[in-house]
């Protein structure tokens, strides 16, 4: 019995287009793409939805520079499902805060969705990590003075439809299991709790790219386990995930994801 | 339709107004301190533009020239003889003797203003005439009679009785009738004062015909006045001449003075509470930091973020104006100034009960935001704007 996947293409077709987008993502390469292969400039770049070119990153510890993020290249199409292993202090929160444009390089560009990050004026960037970013901090990044449905609604502030924000919040709150905290406040809630109030709100402008740094830390098995399958829908429906973790398990549960570990500011193709 | 920007701003407010009520105790202590502030600006700028007002507008009833004797630098009494010299100098019109001195009631421990004057020579009988309560001034040919301000029937303790006696300085009694009240809107100058006629005056303190404390000196064109109070001086030397504008310019440098003192303490609580305001909004706490952060990596632009802390900082500080303004104006007219009565108006034993029409001109209101709103926006915004366009990792610790 053959099984056609949705959205699946003939062999052929998905050369070519690897070409295109290849060549789309170099300047000149993009020009000659446009033209020999009639590929709309709306479409181009899309499939590559991160791109880091030579990124580098340090900071002065004991006035003496440390790479946090040394010289690395890295592409990451969309729908992608990409784990980050290493220990703390190697690099891998400056990435995701590089990647996310909440910090700039040193040396280097990255893309998102085909613009660079630092040629965006700071408004340009707000709006970009407003509509294509969901961030899941290392540590739970709720306002202490908001209840659970405010701080998920905190990225939707300007939204013009706020009744329908507020449904789509019950339902992931829902997806989550915290259908019954709504009104409660941070402080109510316990550290694995909040972490899944933050995953929530990090869905809630239904990102491009979801940036995850240790998202699963506080989290108890069985919530760990709908979180990480959650992840994966979100993953199946297109959404692109980077998540930074030192838990090597993480990848396991998730389809085709691509894993690399990063060591003193460099990345490295992950090996069992 | 709403605008898109427009309803931005309003959701930005909604935020702002929400997140002062979630921080509802420190808003309020901010609030009631910003308010108490105003209230004491207010109140302080309300009464001095109101009796500062008040004086000129009474003062203009007095005399375009008065002229007292001087001896020794000290004031004494002049002689009406001077009269013949002054019908010399162009453009006087009038000069009318006058006795002004003070009463020491020492049963009531009161100080009385004397003012005995032939009101009837007054070119247009101007001494107030037209601020009586009631009765009349008393005429030339009537002995005894006495026009006396609101306080002085409570002080007096007349009850119902029209007459009363004061002592000469021999000690014998001299009888008074009342024959009229000065108006309550006249208190600021009229609330201890006793106008009576020429002759009883001299017959009171014992002052010999032929000599008065003053001579009121009354001229044809006011224009004049400074030139017509030099002529004087050339022709009276030993005499000092003051000129209506002068006294008008006393009065406005007491008030000024007044009020200056009782401004620069204000300005002491005023510095006190923007340098509070200061330390409270430059030292942002950790959590508010926390809170730009999380606001940035949201995706709040960073206009946005100083647009809540804009929206904030103006609704305190405009309810702050609200209450302060509304508080300083029935603390005026209700209370008539309580707080600031010994400042202002002296220290008189009988004091006058004014009733104050609070004036705050629109410059007024301005100088209050000024010294008051801008600071504490500024106290408010700045920070969050450094700490707004700080990379948001950095607040977070990451």
């Amino acid at each position: 019995m053959v099984t056609i996947q949705p959205f699946s293409i003939p062999d052929e077709l998905a050369g070519y287009l690897y070409v295109t987008f290849f060549l789309a993502n170099i300047p000149l390469g993009g020009i000659l793409a446009r033209i020999f292969f009639l590929v709309p400039k709306k479409t181009m770049g899309t499939l590559v939805m991160i791109e880091c070119r030579e990124l580098s990153k340090s900071y002065l510890i004991e006035k003496k520079s440390v790479f946090a993020v040394n010289n690395i290249n890295l592409s990451i199409n969309k729908g992608e499902f990409v784990v980050i292993l290493g220990h703390s202090g190697s690099g891998k929160t400056t990435l995701l805060s590089l990647i996310g444009g909440l910090t700039s390089p040193d040396r280097g560009q990255v893309l998102v969705a085909g613009e660079e990050n630092w040629q965006l004026s700071d408004n340009a960037l707000s709006t970009m990590r407003n509509s294509r970013i969901g961030f899941i901090f290392q540590f739970a990044s709720l306002i202490p003075t908001l209840t659970v449905m405010e701080n998920i609604l905190l990225p939707l502030t300007f939204s013009r439809n706020p009744a329908g924000s507020r449904e789509m919040a019950r339902d992931i709150l829902s997806e989550v299991g915290l259908a019954d905290r709504e009104n409660a406040f941070p402080s109510q809630l316990s550290g694995g709790q909040q972490r899944r109030v933050a995953i929530a709100r990090s869905f809630i402008n239904r990102p491009d790219i979801i940036l995850a740094d240790e998202p699963t830390g506080d989290l108890d098995e069985e919530t760990e386990r709908d979180i990480l399958e959650l992840f994966r829908q979100y993953n199946a429906n297109g959404t692109t995930f980077v998540v930074v973790t030192h838990n090597s398990n993480l990848a396991a549960t998730q389809k085709n994801a691509r894993v690399f570990s990063m060591r003193q500011g460099v990345l490295s193709a992950h090996t069992i | 339709m709403i605008p898109k920007n427009i309803e931005k701003q309003l959701n930005i407010l909604d935020y702002a107004l929400s997140s002062l009520w979630r921080r509802r105790l420190k808003s309020l202590s901010v609030l009631l301190v910003f308010a108490a502030v105003i209230f004491l600006l207010a109140s302080f700028q309300m009464v001095t533009q109101a009796l500062t007002a008040k004086a000129k507008q009474l003062l203009v009833h007095t005399p375009e020239i008065t002229l007292q004797q001087m001896s020794a630098g000290r004031q004494e009494a002049i002689a009406l003889t001077y009269s013949h010299q002054l019908a010399e100098i162009f453009g006087i019109r009038k000069v009318v003797p006058r006795i002004w001195g003070y009463y020491f009631d020492e049963v009531r421990l009161a100080n009385y203003t004397i003012i005995g004057m032939d009101l009837s020579e007054i070119p247009g009988n101007a001494l107030l005439d037209t601020t009586l309560l009631s009765g009349t001034m008393p005429e030339k040919a009537e002995q005894g009679k006495v026009v006396v301000g609101q306080s002085i029937t409570k002080s007096l303790e007349l009850g119902g009785r029209l007459t009363f006696s004061l002592f000469r300085p021999d000690l014998s009694l001299k009888s008074f009738e009342i024959s009229g009240e000065f108006a309550p809107d006249t208190d600021i100058l009229s609330h201890d004062l006793i106008v009576m006629n020429l002759a009883d005056a001299r017959d009171l303190f014992s002052i010999p015909t032929g000599l008065a404390t003053d001579l009121c000196v009354y001229v044809t064109n006011p224009q004049e006045i400074e030139t017509i109070a030099k002529k004087i001086s050339a022709a009276l030397p030993g005499v000092r001449v003051l000129t209506r504008p002068q006294i008008q310019k006393t009065y406005q440098v007491v008030f000024g003075w007044r009020s200056g003192f009782g401004s620069i303490c204000l300005l002491a609580a005023l510095a006190a509470f923007a340098i509070l305001a200061w330390d409270k909004a430059s030292g942002l706490s950790p959590e508010e930091k926390r809170e730009i952060a999380i606001l940035k990596v949201l995706g709040w632009e960073t206009g946005d973020i100083l647009a809540v802390r804009f929206w904030e900082s103006v609704s305190v500080s405009g309810l702050a104006c609200l209450v302060g303004i509304t508080a300083a104006y029935i603390h005026v007219v209700y209370f008539a100034a309580s707080l600031f009565r010994p400042v202002l108006m002296g220290w008189s034993v009988l004091r006058p009960e004014l009733q104050l029409l609070p004036r705050l001109a629109a410059g007024d209101i301005l100088l209050i935001l000024a010294f008051t709103v801008i600071p504490y926006l500024a106290a408010t915004v700045i920070p969050a704007w450094r700490n707004a366009t700080v990379p948001a990792d950095a607040a977070l610790g990451g």
